[in-house]
């Protein structure tokens, strides 16, 4: 047997791969179209064999849609000089343990019925027939058989639902496993607005009464039944007593109504954990920049169950904080983010220069990877100040452009200085400030040049949300973990090094 | 099968129950006013184990709407509403004062032709107060007048005038009178599934002065 390589197919196979569709299938193979769609498709999975010269032996798709139970064979080929060999049978192998994988309970595939060895071969798998289709392949008129498998009743990944409520977002998400079923998010922040920053008491209210029409979308998005939830996931900190105590309560009765086990987990290694859902693993060891309206936080993941380290974090205002208190100098609306990025975009980053808290060498031995931004907000009020004491007009964009670049500088530089110190090539970032157009672009930058490989999940994850929390909670669930007794409490400066909360 | 009301009471202390009817068939009742988040889950599980009841033998879920004290309230209403989720059982919300008032009318029976005036304490001076007026047919406290919130002493003034022979009881509602009052406005058909927080007040916060500096100023 040839020594062939099995990988994931990429695009760049595309014409390889239709060399191989043409001589396979010479009367009706597909356009190199559908094959290009077939290979970028979010519901179809593709393996191509190569030989340790590049040269493709074979290719196969699976296509397996999430809503449904049942994958299919979308199509195999092995290139005539390696047949006979048993790579049609890897081929088959990889597709169905790619099947289980995605929880299918069954394979369906149809064949040529003028096609014995095929058949020999999918019936040696487990194979049966179950349907015939007269004249399905044209032109030739063959008959096509349909083979089903069912699969082994495989134990299904866990089902977890996670209740976030350390701020302003009640989230509820459901998981299967690393899978996302569902990430519900009900915001307060218009409540907050014209206070000019999150109310702790006005937090805590509107998650009350967002926790039933929350939980209902969730599981209507979901397609399941609350009867079906394996475990419960809740974060019990850090955050704001008060409204982390509503998702507690909550998780708590929900886990009792079901006699179904509770995790507590911590919500700031769910931003972390929240990664599972898109790469189906966080990818370790890792630096996680956290970046929110209530945290700034530089962490160090060698393992996400057991082993995070808080490298630094900020000593006063929290990034988000920052951008909502300058918006607020500069007469621009809550919350500040989106409103700074608007703002800046026709500004000039480097018209003012802006202090760049604790980067400074002296600050570097005690704070190297901690941030301070009540200074930098009272500069620009400062600057704004004097600047209009001198009777000039103020260039809002440029201010706001300057101002965002120093954040964003002062953020990036510490994290890629983590990374670079601790010889840790990934850096993760999350929290709701990754919205912010600026930071995403100089992480990019800097993270390219320093060989760093930048992980920013969709916004929906990065944000403060439910699928996160099931997702760490479905972790701890996969790794055999203990669920957490019914005392745990609601720990508004938990550590990050408590992943889990038992009691 | 026994149906059961599993009452929640979070106002005061964490106060859970199981009824069967009006009987009690378990309590759990922590006084504090404290570690609400701590103790619920537990409180909720010991019950339905005392009583060897499961999910699906809970009718409903009552639930104390307070007034009472903030963090802690929402603890047993955020409860009451994902247990009745859960296992399916219909929500009742019930007014925390209505169950006191019931509470001293059923123990003291030789009480019950007089006002009582029902307080809990709001803070900065001021209580959250109703006046009721013994119970009708069903079995209900009447409510006379509020709730409302204001001075205490004003208030006693004010009742004294009014109603001179009016007893007073602040505070502390449990788990057992929610209950037994769901129950009763369940026999009655005055119950709904409204929950929401009894708050004893607005929230604190103050919206943000015009900026002393800056572009925004005034």
């Amino acid at each position: 047997m040839s020594n062939l390589i099995l990988r994931t197919a990429t695009i760049d196979d595309l014409n390889a791969i239709m060399t191989l569709e043409h001589e396979s299938f010479p009367t009706d193979a597909w356009s190199a179209e559908s094959m290009a769609s077939e290979l970028a498709a979010a519901h179809t999975t593709y393996f191509v064999l190569e030989s340790t010269q590049g040269k493709l032996a074979g290719y196969a798709g699976l296509s397996k849609h999430h809503s449904s139970d049942q994958s299919d064979v979308q199509t195999i080929a092995v290139s005539p000089e390696y047949r006979g060999e048993g790579h049609g049978r890897a081929l088959m192998n990889q597709l169905l343990s790619t099947a289980a994988k995605q929880l299918a309970r069954s394979v369906f595939l149809e064949v040529r019925a003028d096609n014995p060895v095929a058949q020999k071969l999918y019936e040696s798998l487990g194979f049966k027939v179950i349907d015939r289709r007269a004249r399905y392949y044209q032109p030739d008129n063959v008959d096509a058989l349909i083979m089903l498998l069912e699969l082994p009743d495989a134990p299904r990944a866990p089902l977890v639902l996670g209740i976030e409520s350390s701020c302003d977002e009640t989230g509820i998400g459901i998981v299967r496993g690393s899978q996302l079923l569902a990430n519900v998010i009900s915001s307060s922040m218009d409540l907050h607005a014209s206070f000019g920053g999150v109310v702790p008491e006005v937090a805590a209210r509107a998650h009350l009464e967002a926790l039933q029409p929350t939980l209902g979308k969730a599981l209507a998005d979901a397609g399941v039944s609350l009867e079906e939830i394996d475990a419960v996931a809740v974060a019990n900190g850090p955050g704001l007593a008060g409204a982390l105590m509503v998702g507690v309560g909550a998780a708590k009765a929900l886990a009792v109504g079901l006699g179904k086990p509770i995790y507590a987990v911590n919500h700031l290694v769910g931003h972390v954990g929240a990664d599972v859902l898109e790469r189906g693993e966080v990818e370790v060891p890792t630096i996680a920049l956290l970046v929110s309206g209530g945290h700034t936080s530089l962490l160090l993941v060698r393992d996400l169950l057991d082993d995070v380290v808080l490298l630094g974090e900020t000593i006063d205002d929290a990034a988000g904080e920052a951008f909502d208190k300058v918006a607020r100098v500069l007469g621009l609306k809550y919350p500040g983010g989106p409103e700074i990025d608007r703002a800046a975009a026709t500004g000039n980053p480097k018209a003012i220069r802006f202090p760049r808290g604790l980067s400074l060498p002296k600050d570097m031995d005690q704070h190297r990877y901690d941030f301070s931004f009540s200074g930098l907000k009272t500069a620009v009020a400062r600057w704004i100040e004097s600047a209009q004491t001198a009777g000039e007009t103020i260039d809002v964009p440029d201010v706001a452009a300057s101002f965002r670049e120093a954040v964003v500088d002062v953020l990036v530089t510490k994290a890629v200085a983590a990374c670079v110190d601790h010889g840790v090539p990934r850096l993760l970032l999350g929290g709701g400030v990754v919205a912010n157009a600026r930071l995403r672009e100089v992480a990019a930058e800097r993270c390219k040049a320093n060989g760093i490989e930048l992980r920013i999940p969709a916004f929906q994850l990065c944000t403060d949300n439910g699928a996160m929390i099931a997702a760490l909670g479905a972790q701890l669930v996969m790794a055999g973990r203990e669920p957490s007794q019914l005392s745990f409490g609601a720990d508004s400066t938990l550590s990050v090094t408590t992943v889990q909360t038992l009691s | 099968m026994t149906r059961y009301i599993l009452a929640i009471d979070t106002t005061a202390g964490t106060s859970v129950a199981l009824l069967d009817g009006e009987t009690v068939a378990a309590e759990v009742h922590h006084p504090s006013g404290m570690k609400h988040a701590e103790l619920i889950g537990n409180a909720i599980a010991q019950v339905l184990t005392v009583a060897e009841a499961a999910g699906p033998q809970i009718a409903a879920v009552a639930v104390g709407r307070g007034p009472g004290l903030f963090t802690g309230l929402r603890v047993g209403i955020a409860a009451g509403i994902m247990f009745s989720e859960a296992t399916g059982a219909g929500l009742i919300g019930v007014v925390s004062h209505h169950a006191i008032a019931l509470e001293l009318y059923t123990e003291h029976p030789e009480l019950v032709q007089k006002p009582l005036l029902v307080t809990t304490d709001a803070r900065r001076g001021e209580v959250y107060w109703c006046v009721y007026g013994g119970v009708d047919p069903h079995g209900l406290p009447v409510v006379l007048r509020g709730p409302s919130v204001g001075k205490h002493g004003e208030l006693v003034e004010q009742l004294t005038d009014s109603y001179p022979d009016f007893n007073e009881r602040s505070g502390g509602a449990t788990a057992v009178w929610v209950g037994r009052l769901a129950e009763r406005m369940v026999l009655a058909g005055v119950h709904d599934r409204e929950v929401s927080a009894l708050y004893l007040r607005a929230p604190d916060a103050a919206e943000p002065k015009p900026n002393q500096y800056g572009l925004g100023a005034k």
